[in-house]
Parts: C-alpha cells; structure tokens; sequence
C-alpha cells in the first residue's frame, strides 16, 4: 500500500473522524432537545390528569365507573363515603347496591343506559356498606373506547336523603292539613276568581245537604250551586244579595247569620286569600252556630225563670262578696229587712244587721263558707228602725266560671213568730216544772202540816193514859186503843198520798234491772203465810227502768194477792211472755177475785175495795202510775171466788 | 261523865214543847231546855254569848224564819257555827234532807207518830250528846 494511499486513507479517515464527532454533537444536540420536549409533555401530560383526577375527586357528588359486567372499578372520595366500600379492596357489583323495591327500576334504567347510551334523573334507594338506605340520584353514561365501542359505564351519584325526607315530611303535612280540612267542623270553600270550587270539605256538603265527595265538588261554579241552595235559608234572596254584595266587595267578613230553614243557624265568614301580593282565591267558611245560639237563649229563658222566682220567692235573698259586702238583695229581703236594695248594697251586711252577740256567729258562718261549706242557722237580725227578728238563714258559697269563691248566697226565712212560740213552749215548760216542783213541795208540806196534829193527838193521849194510870175502865182504855189505831191510819194514808203525788214526779234515770234477781230478792223480805206459795214459770228479763219502782209494782200485786187469798192452799203463779217490744208479765192467785164491774175502778185512786187497816187504796193506782211510766199498760182478768190474774208490759 | 246540857229547843208548837219537856222529866234527866217558839226568838236568845246552849234542837217548818234559813244564820255567824245543831221533823223530804246536811247540821230526827217511840228516840239522842266534847266559846 502506498504512502499516498495512506496518507489519503488516513486524511479521510480524519475528516469521516471529524464528520462523525459533528454529527454526534448534532446528535447530542439533537436528543437534549428531544429529552426536553418529551420531559415537558409528560409534564403536561401529567398535569392534564392530575387536574382531571383533581375534578373527581373533589367533585362534591359522588362519581363511580363500572365496567360492563357491573362491577365497580373506580370510586371517587365522596363516592367511598357515600357507599363505604373501599373498592380498591372490595369487589362490589352494582346489583348489591340495589335497593330490591326499586329493583324492576334500575333495571329499566341500565336499558336505558344500554340502548341510548345514558340514563338521567333516576332516583332510587341504595344499600350502603352498612345496610343504610340512602336515596340517590344518578345520571349516567356508557363510555366509549377510540372505536366507538362500549368498555364502561359512568355515574354521577348525589346522595338525596335529606331532601327526599324532607319533601316526605311536606306531603305529610300536607295530607294532615288535607284531611283536617277535609274533617273541619266548619264547612269551607275556597273559590277561584271565578268563583269556581277550589276546595271544599266534608262540612259543608253535610250543612247545604250535598250528597257527594267534596273532591267532587271541585271546579264546580259557586254561583249556580248557591242559586240552587238558596232555597235552604229563611231568606233566599237575602242570602243570594249579601253573598254578591261580598262577593263584589272582596273585603273580610265575620260572623253573618244565616238562617236556614230547618231551623239551623249558620255563621258565615269571608275571607280573601292572598299569598304575597298574589290572590290565591277567597275562603268562605260556614259554621253551625245553632247549638251556641239556642243554648243561649235556654240560658237567658233560664236564668229569666230563676230570677223571677228569686224576685217573688217569700225568702229573702242576699248575695255578699267575700268581705260580707252586699252585692245583691231580693224584693222579700227588702220587706224583710225594711231596708230597700240601694240602701243596702254595697254595705257590709255583718255591722248593718248582726247585733253585738250575733257578729261572731256571723264570721263564723263566713269562715265556713270560704271552706266550701253550707249550712243553715238561726241569727237574730236587726232591722231597720232597730226591730229584732230571727232569721232562719241558708247559706251557701258562691263561685266564679273558675271555680273561685267569691262570695256567698242566703236565703233567709223569717221564723220569729216560730221562735217566739219556741220561746213561748220554754217558758211554759220552765213554768210547768216549776209548778210540779211546787206540787211536790205542796205535798210534803202538807203531809207534815196534817201529820203533826196527828202526832200532838198521839202524845196527848198517851199522856191520858199515863196521868190516869189505874182510874180508867176497860171501855176507855179500849177507846184510847182505837184512837191509836185510827191515827195511826190516818197517817199511813197521808204517807200514800205523798208516795202516789211522788212517783213521775222525781226524774230517775233508768238503768238495766234484772227483774229475776229483784225478784228473788222481794220474796225473802215479803211476809208470805206458810199456806201460799209462790211458783214462778220461766226466768224473769232484764228491764231498763227504775229499779226501785219496779220493785213496788212487784211488791205491790204480790202483796194484794196474799191479802186476798182466802182459800187454805193458795197459789201465785208468776210468767212473763216476750212480746217484740215489751214483756208481758202476769201475777194469778187463787184469792177471791173481783167482780168486773170494778176492773176499772181498781186503778183510780182511794178506790181499796175492801177498805181494811193496811190498805189505804192506793196501792194499785201507784202500780198502774209506774207501768205507765214504763211505757206498759195494767189489766186483769178475774172471777170472783176463783181468783185474779193481773197482766201488765213493761218496754224492754 | 254524863253531861248536863243547855238545850235551845226552837219550836213553834206548844205540844212538841211540851213533849220534850215530858220526856226529859220521865227520863228523869238533868237537861235544861231554853224554849224558842221560832227563829227570831231563838236568835234573841243567842244574843246572850256568855250563855249559850250546848245543843240546838230545831224544827224544820216554822213560820217567819223557816229552819233552813235559821241554820243558814247560824252558820254564816263565827261563833254559833259552832253550836251542834240536830233537826227535828216531819219531813223526810230528800231536798230538805240533803239541804240540811249540806249547811251543816249534826243530825236529822224524823218525829215520829207514836208518843213511845219519841221518847225512845230522843232517849237516844241526848244520851249521845251528852257524851260528846263539845267546844266552849
């Protein structure tokens, strides 16, 4: 090889050095560019889907994708919140979401979806995470790939709960609203401006005798229904006038009266109805006032009734207020009191009529009433002009709607005529116990004035016998003997009498006396001769009364029976019979017995049959004053002869 | 000892006066008997302080002063209370009795109708007082 060669190989192979090394550089150059530009459209790339991812994910409503077997394969954060499900770790298809009643919906959507390639506005309930219903609203979308083919569908999810809770809470308050009208027990009607029905209710077919549904009624014209329904009031025409006369005016009206034939009464209210500025219509409203009017009225005939009995009533009538101050007085009041109504009212009735003894009865009866309490009571009133009367007075609280006392009603009955008979009785009464007590004096004086002559007589004579001891004959001494005796009788009768004029007349108090016991007692001290005896048939009751006394009726037939048995074996049977309210008790001897005809005469005072030294004939009439007092009665049966059998009750 | 009494006897009927009397001679008792035939008199008679009687005997029924308002004097006075004052009488009246007891008497004497038994019962009576300490004023 030539040096040329060489050296032309070598210099082109310096200058191919040299071209390469440029175009390397160029290269170099060329790439940094390249490297820069590519850096800075991944940087833009970058940029462009983070601000994207940015919109999702801060987007306030939930976004979702699925693929197109339904499962999800992206969640935004709202969308993680609203579901809670983590998709990135939970496989979830979107059929798990649906809520199964709205399923038949979705279904119908996801055609939609299919067909036309979106859905709008489908709102349903989902189950979130946590088997929480949540209403949604979706609008979504199918999304394409760069050959228009379907890979995945998209969704906007707003969650609508709230809203859907709400707007439910509305139709509720509504329908409540709806049916209250509907049930009101005022009939209404809204009209429109052309006065057609807007609204109606249940009310107002029963008041006019509409036999149809009030929504019925709707769009049907007020003013031919009312020409048609005029015929139900009083004054038909009347009611047609006012109704256009209001109807013209557009102006609130309250409480006409309406009187309907069936003898209802109706109040009327009109009312226009606007909501700002804007009229929504006009409201009438019809009520059924015939209760309130007629009760009224019953009330007014009534209370008319009452206060014209109070006015004519013979009582008198005070109404006070709680400080006894006269409020109200009836016309017998005034006639009572000799005080007409303007002179009293106003007056305290407590220092105007209460004497001086009769004010703190007064407060009394005041304080009973501020109780509640009533009752009636006796006072002693002063009059006009001074006069003193007894009023009988009735006194009653008076109370307010509210059930408040406020104050006091009397009825007052004038009893001093009563009360001076009353009086009149107690002083009589006073007056006979003192001339009984007198009696009883009377008596014992006299016994002791017709006793001591008796007594002077006794000692005189002994004093004869005694200064002519030895010089009087058998005869005087005999004598002197008789005038003993007869004093001695003389005396015992005084004693009766005394006895007889003291039984009733000393108020003993009466006590239980067992009569068996009394009895057995009486027997031993009674002289009984050894010839009678005394057989007693069932044991003898206890007796409220004076032991005492029952005593001496006991004592007093036993003794007469003994007396008069003349037979050699003599018989007293005593018995008792238990009658409801009374004993019967019953004494028979076998003695001589009594003729009939002096049954009566026995009883009566100084009527001894057989006039004899210890009977003074009194006896009987003792017994009969002391069964009498017992409440008993004394009779007798008896044959002459045979014997007498005495009966007497005494009260249990 | 048996006492000899002063015995005021304050009686309105000479025949009661005469039957004390008798029986104190028949008793053969030394009792002097100062007669008062009703209260005025008695009260004459105890006017004389330094001879009062030991024993009152008093009968109920007398006219003017009667004998509970005679024993009620009696009472209401600060020496003469303290005379022993029986009653004699007719009346065995409750009220007359419980009256008496009340103002203050020392016995009731029912007189009885028989003569004997007058005697035997004032008998009884004045040996009773006659045994008594009675105060001396």
């Amino acid at each position: 090889m030539s040096v040329n060669q060489t050296e032309i190989l070598e210099r082109a192979l310096k200058r191919e050095k040299a071209a390469r090394k440029a175009a390397e550089k160029i290269l170099e150059e060329k790439s940094r560019e390249l490297y820069l530009t590519s850096q800075r459209l991944e940087e833009l790339l970058d940029e462009k889907s983070s601000q994207l991812e940015g919109i999702f994910e801060n987007i306030l409503d939930a976004y979702v994708v699925i693929d197109l077997k339904g499962d999800f394969i992206k969640f935004n954060e709202a969308a993680t919140k609203l579901f809670g499900y983590d998709i990135t770790r939970d496989k979830i298809n979107v059929t798990h979401l649906i809520h199964k009643e709205d399923y038949q919906y979705a279904m119908s959507s996801f055609l939609d979806l299919q067909t036309k390639g979106f859905f709008k506005d489908y709102e349903a309930r989902v189950y979130t995470k946590s088997k929480e219903v949540k209403w949604v609203h979706i609008n979504g979308s199918i999304v394409f790939d760069k050959n228009k083919k379907p890979i995945a569908a998209q969704g906007i999810v707003r969650d609508i709960t709230a809203q859907k809770a709400s707007a439910e809470k509305l139709i509720e308050s509504e329908n409540r609203l709806a049916s209250l009208i509907v049930n009101l027990d005022s009939g209404i009607v809204l009209e429109d401006e052309n006065r057609n029905i807007v609204l109606t209710n249940n009310k107002f077919c029963e008041l006019f005798g509409i036999d149809a549904n009030p929504k019925d009624l709707v769009g049907m014209d007020c003013v031919a229904a009312s020409e048609r329904n005029k015929v139900l009031f009083k004054d038909p025409e009347g009611f047609l006038n006012r109704m256009r006369a209001i109807d013209l005016e557009k102006k609130v009206v309250i409480g006409d009266e309406l009187e309907m034939v069936d003898g209802k009464i109706l109040e009327r209210n009109y009312m226009p109805i606007i909501i700002g500025e804007k009229s929504k219509g006009f409201l009438w409203t019809f009520t059924d006032v015939t209760l309130k009017r007629t009760y009224r009225k019953s009330l007014e005939a009534q209370k008319q009734k009452y206060y014209n009995i109070i006015a004519n009533m013979n009582l008198g009538m005070v109404e006070l207020n709680n400080n006894d101050q006269i409020l109200m007085v009836n016309q017998s009041f005034e006639e009572m009191s000799g005080y007409t109504e303007a002179e009293v009212i106003g007056k305290n009735a407590r220092t105007l009529f209460s004497s001086k003894e009769g004010a703190g009865l007064l407060k009394e009866e005041r304080e009973k009433r501020k109780k509640g309490e009533s009752n009636s009571y006796e006072f002693e009133a002063i009059c006009k002009k001074g006069k003193r009367r007894y009023w009988l007075v009735s006194g009653a609280p008076n109370y307010n709607l509210d059930g408040e006392i406020i104050g006091s009603i009397g009825i007052h009955l004038d009893v001093t005529e009563t009360k001076n008979l009353e009086f009149q009785k107690e002083k009589l009464l006073e007056k006979l116990e003192k001339s009984n007590d007198e009696l009883q004096e009377y008596a014992h004086i006299v016994s002791h004035d017709l006793k001591s002559p008796l007594r002077s007589i006794d000692a005189l004579v002994s004093w004869l016998k005694e200064d002519n001891k030895g010089k009087l004959d058998a005869v005087s001494l005999q004598n002197f003997g008789l005038i003993e005796t007869t004093l001695e009788k003389m005396e015992q009768l005084i004693t009766d009498v005394l006895n007889y004029s003291s039984v009733g007349a000393e108020t003993s108090k009466k006590e239980d006396v067992d009569i068996e016991t009394m009895f057995n007692d009486l027997i031993k001290i009674l002289y009984i001769p050894e010839h009678i005896i005394i057989k007693k048939c069932n044991v003898l009751p206890v007796i409220k009364g004076d032991k005492t006394k029952l005593q001496q009726v006991f004592q007093n037939l036993i003794s007469n029976s003994v007396k008069f048995i003349d037979k050699d074996d003599g018989n007293i049977i005593i018995d008792v019979e238990d009658l409801k309210s009374h004993y019967k008790f019953s004494i028979q001897d076998n003695g001589i017995g009594i003729d009939k005809k002096y049954h009566d005469k026995i009883f009566k005072i100084f009527h001894s049959l057989k006039k004899s030294k210890d009977s003074s004939g009194i006896g009987l009439s003792i017994v009969k004053k002391i069964v009498n007092l017992h409440e008993g009665e004394i009779w007798l049966d008896s044959e002459p002869n045979v014997g007498t059998t005495f009966y007497f009750t005494l009260k249990k | 000892m048996v006492k000899k009494l002063k015995i005021l006897l304050i009686e309105d009927d000479m025949i009661e006066i005469m039957k004390l009397n008798r029986t104190i001679s028949r008793l053969k008792l030394d009792h002097t008997i100062v007669e008062a035939n009703n209260g005025e008199e008695a009260l004459e008679v105890l006017e004389q302080k330094d001879n009062l009687p030991d024993i009152i005997l008093l009968d109920l029924n007398m006219p003017k002063i009667n004998g509970i308002e005679f024993l009620k004097i009696l009472k209401a006075d600060d020496v003469l209370k303290y005379i022993p004052t029986i009653i004699l009488s007719t009346s065995n009246n409750k009220k007359d009795l419980l009256e008496c007891y009340k103002t203050g008497v020392a016995g009731y004497v029912i007189k009885p109708l028989k003569y004997e038994d007058y005697v035997s019962k004032i008998e009884k009576l004045l040996a009773y007082w006659s045994v008594n300490e009675l105060i001396v004023v």
